[in-house]
């Protein structure tokens, strides 16, 4: 390991993440670990797998100009990323506690950066507020792509969007509705209004197949 | 719940939303008095919905007399008579609320529609002691991870396709073995584990693709090996789905219902995984496990308390009820 670890920063369900501080520069290592309860070789597969394909997906990020953060070494072996560190918290710790009008302006800015990341054919695949940082100056990251997919297909992008929801519904359901409107501004403003409705559809395909009856009931 | 002889309150409960047609009574001290059940079993493929209701209606009579010999009470005993209202099958479920609202009517007490999905969870935290856990509620037709936050039970994941406790028994079906236990007999001679597609989004799972795959692979390997390898993997992404809620809900302990509940294999895997949270692990009872009668005359004593009772003629019932748009209200009263 490079550096001096500090501290655990997020123990997730399926990684530890700690800060860690090299010759003065702030960092964090991802280690994803076993899980005692997998068989050991689905285990080893799925953790190899999803460090590998986390690393690619952040590197296509990075070059289509999405905050989130850069990688600065990948150790396979430890099924480890060592990455830039970011300060600030997660979405879902400030999102009650925000006025109103920051709680807009922030939905509007994830909609412009989930919109443009799903322009350019990345789903984040667990999509909630735990997965959202922000900082002290008010920017938005978007962290953890372990679950994340290079696509195109309508379904996977239309996931984010329906995860985002179910997160927002069922923690912070006081906000939901305006949350979700700002958040489908700002989406509109960065993939445009044709790509935007095409997904709203999948959307309500998948909540209607996951027996979400209202919007069944409607169809009919 | 020490309720004196005189306030105790006593609930007769009819579940009839799918093969079961069930008749429980239920005290408000927490007591389950009776629990009869009559199983439609059709003699090949899946359930039909008008036959199952079929045999419902022949049971229907012999069972609620079961139910009250073996409470030992009359039916002027009853505060209340609850039924499932949704979610299931139409022919199957009016079976059941045509019977309460005759027997309500007939005695004047109040009728009550409990959501089945609500039941198979309250069933579990009377039976286990749990108070405010994560749930996982795994059946033939159900898989979905669900918490109470704010009034109801709210949907934290769920499959994005077919259940688990389908994946599972379509593929020993069709592996020729029957299904589920026998996939997870098998898997306890399985040694290799074959890749399969692990798809987790979020705390949403999905096994379609994973059901494709394996049956592929019908013939190629061993069949042992298969059935490991499909038990390990939707296990496996059953309790890291349930590992991430439990996290994001912010709860600290972990209820296991529905009729895969049944699974030693799961339980082990949930186990495991709440030990490295320091969360309890509390699975419901055998008898609970599968659709029952007791359960819905439990949920129907919470309602009745919490006044969620229902008029005659808005009892219709509710093939799409969804667990989460079911009031919980005796929650907000510490039950």
């Amino acid at each position: 390991m490079p550096g001096e670890k500090l501290e655990v920063i997020r123990i997730g369900a399926e990684a530890v993440v700690s800060r860690l501080e090299w010759n003065g520069f702030k960092m964090v290592s991802k280690h994803r670990v076993p899980k005692p309860y997998r068989f050991p070789e689905l285990d080893e597969w799925v953790r190899d797998k999803r460090t590998l394909h986390e690393a690619k997906v952040i590197a296509s990020l990075r070059k289509l100009g999405i905050p989130c953060p850069a990688i600065l070494l990948m150790d396979r072996s430890e099924a480890t990323l060592y990455m830039q560190f970011i300060e600030g918290i997660e979405l879902k710790r400030a999102l009650d506690s925000l006025p109103a009008e920051e709680v807009e302006r922030l939905a509007r800015e994830l909609g412009r950066i989930v919109g443009r990341m799903h322009k350019g054919g990345v789903a984040h695949g667990d999509l909630t507020t735990s997965n959202i940082m922000l900082d002290k100056y008010g920017n938005l990251y978007l962290i953890d792509f372990g679950l994340s997919a290079l696509t195109d297909d309508p379904e996977e992008l239309a996931v984010d969007i329906h995860l985002l929801d179910r997160s927002l519904e069922s923690v912070h359901h006081r906000v939901r509705a305006t949350f979700m409107k700002s958040f489908l501004k700002g989406y509109m403003a960065a993939a445009g209004m044709e790509f935007l409705q095409r997904l709203i559809e999948k959307v309500k395909e998948i909540r209607s197949r996951g027996r979400y009856v209202e919007e069944r009931r409607k169809r009919h | 719940m020490a309720a004196s002889k005189q306030d105790e309150k006593l609930v007769l409960g009819i579940e009839s939303t799918a093969h079961t047609f069930g008749v429980g009574i239920a005290s408000s001290s927490g007591k389950i008095l009776a629990n009869v059940s009559y199983i439609y079993r059709p003699k090949e493929g899946g359930i039909h919905p008008r036959e199952a209701a079929q045999h419902h209606s022949r049971v229907a009579a012999g069972a609620l007399k079961e139910a009250l010999e073996r409470a030992s009470i009359k039916p002027e005993d009853l505060d209340g008579i609850a039924f499932s209202i949704g979610p299931g099958m139409g022919p199957c479920l009016r079976v059941g609320a045509t019977v309460a609202r005759a027997i309500a009517l007939r005695l004047g007490k109040p009728l009550i529609g409990v959501n089945h999905s609500v039941a198979h969870i309250e069933i579990g935290r009377r039976s286990t002691g749990c108070r405010d856990p994560v749930v996982l509620y795994v059946a033939g037709g159900n898989t979905l991870i669900t918490g109470y936050i704010d009034g109801r039970y709210r949907v934290l994941g769920e499959t994005l396709d077919i259940a688990a406790g389908n994946c599972l028994d379509i593929f020993g079906i069709k592996a020729g073995i029957g299904p589920m236990p026998a996939p997870e007999e098998y898997a306890r001679r399985g040694e290799r584990l074959h890749p399969l597609p692990y798809r987790v989004k979020g705390m949403d799972v999905s096994f379609s693709g994973l059901l494709t795959a394996a049956l592929k692979l019908l013939g190629e390997v061993r069949l042992e090996d298969l059935c490991l390898s499909i038990t390990e993997t939707v296990y496996s992404m059953l309790t890291e789905t349930l590992e991430r809620a439990l996290a994001y809900a912010e709860k600290e302990e972990i209820l296991l219902v529905g009729g895969l509940a049944r699974s030693m294999r799961l339980r082990e895997m949930l186990e495991e995984m709440a030990r490295l949270h320091r969360a309890g692990v509390y699975c419901v009872p055998p008898e609970y496990a599968g659709d029952n009668g007791a359960m819905i005359a439990w949920t129907g004593v919470l309602q009745l308390i919490a006044g969620q009772t229902l008029n005659i003629e808005k009892s219709r019932v509710r093939p799409r009820f969804r667990l989460d748009e079911a009031e919980a209200r005796w929650r907000e009263l510490g039950l």
